[in-house]
């Protein structure tokens, strides 16, 4: 009985983690978006086709750091964005999630981690 | 883990493609398994240095997906006559090639770029190359551009030409700077009198220093060897006494440390 309710303690606690997991990311995007101006005003932007060489040059020099890394590794998540940039992961996923909202890069979720990437 | 070098330089004619095949023979001369790629698909052209103007697949059909990296690369390592392996993959110089190089779109472009970058991956992991050695087009080209991005170390070969250096000084700032790429300059042709002495190299040296505002790896003399051979012969391998194959093997001895 008490080893059943450990267990079902566990996946509430898993459950919450998630949850707060996911609770953080949209706060991310939502500073992103306040400090960037509203989401709409990324879409009425003439949307970048691709995150070609030319696009990395006309990107202020964090976001290039960032895109450069995700075009380095493929397909990551902030934490290894961060682990090769050397910066914080939380500073990477807000960059990640800025360039996400300009449609530079794709985000998906698989379990509890988000993976960015270019999609090609 | 290896290493990718992309030379470049601002204007064309500067002597790119014959420094970047004899770096690498030179490599090759110490041991090394090296392997050297040409991604000048506007104007190909070491298809003429080591002779091969044919090729089953070429460097267009790996980016275009159409083959892998494997396929492309020509062991060159019988005529190198060397003590290491040298690798060569060629682009394809025909007119037919080049208008179709010169005509793709952005998202082309962008793949492109996933295709150079994973071959970190494919040819020093997998392997095990000790050098890739980029030749690419001069000044902003696409091509280029994806080339020194997919580097670890850029060498940009500049004359003592006013606009050359004005170019490469741009680049520098708009360009190397922008990628955090380690960059080093090789004063290519310039005029034997302004080396004549040890005082006037030192000059020499202190001056393109200052012009460029990077370290400047090797001033190398205009020789007139060089430019008689007219490209057909690999300096480092035919000649190894020559000044010139001097000049280069302790440019890749600089590299190595660099």
């Amino acid at each position: 009985m008490g080893k059943v309710s450990e267990k079902s303690s566990a996946v509430l606690l898993e459950k919450i983690k998630e949850s707060l997991d996911r609770l953080n990311e949209k706060m991310e995007v939502f500073i992103e978006i306040q400090k960037q101006g509203r989401k709409q005003d990324f879409v009425m932007q003439d949307l970048p086709e691709a995150l070609d060489v030319m696009t990395l040059l006309s990107l202020p020099d964090h976001l290039r750091k960032t895109a450069v890394t995700i075009c380095k590794l493929g397909h990551a998540t902030a934490e290894e964005v961060a682990e090769q940039t050397k910066r914080a992961r939380a500073v990477e996923s807000g960059y990640l999630n800025q360039l996400v909202l300009m449609s530079y890069l794709k985000k998906e979720r698989k379990g509890r981690k988000a993976y960015f990437f270019v999609e090609k | 883990m290896g290493r990718i070098i992309a030379v470049h330089s601002y204007k064309g004619g500067t002597g790119k493609s014959l420094l970047t095949v004899n770096i690498a023979a030179a490599y090759a001369n110490r041991g090394k398994k090296v392997c050297v790629l040409d991604l000048d698909f506007r104007a190909p052209s070491l298809q003429s240095i080591f002779r091969q103007e044919s090729s089953e697949y070429w460097l267009n059909d790996y980016l275009n997906g159409a083959c892998e990296i494997n396929k492309v690369l020509i062991d060159y390592t019988p005529q190198c006559k060397c003590d290491g392996t040298m690798f060569v993959g060629l682009a394809n110089p025909a007119t037919e090639a080049l208008r179709d190089m010169s005509a793709k779109d952005r998202k082309w472009e962008m793949r492109a770029l996933g295709r150079l970058l994973s071959l970190k991956n494919t040819l020093l992991n997998d392997m095990e190359l000790d050098y890739l050695l980029f030749d690419t087009s001069p000044g902003l080209q696409y091509s280029s551009i994806n080339a020194i991005v997919s580097a670890d170390v850029v060498l940009v070969v500049s004359t003592i030409d006013a606009s050359d250096i004005a170019g490469t000084r741009r680049m520098t700032h708009e360009l190397y700077d922008l990628f955090e790429k380690k960059t080093g300059i090789l004063m290519n042709k310039v005029p034997i009198e302004f080396l004549s002495s040890d005082a006037e190299r030192e000059g020499a040296y202190r001056r393109f220093e200052s012009m460029h505002t990077l370290p400047v790896l090797m001033v190398i003399p205009c020789f007139c060897d060089v430019l008689r051979a007219g490209g057909s012969k690999i300096f480092v391998r035919d000649e190894r006494g020559h000044p010139f194959a001097r000049c280069v093997e302790e440019i890749a001895a600089k590299v190595e440390k660099f």
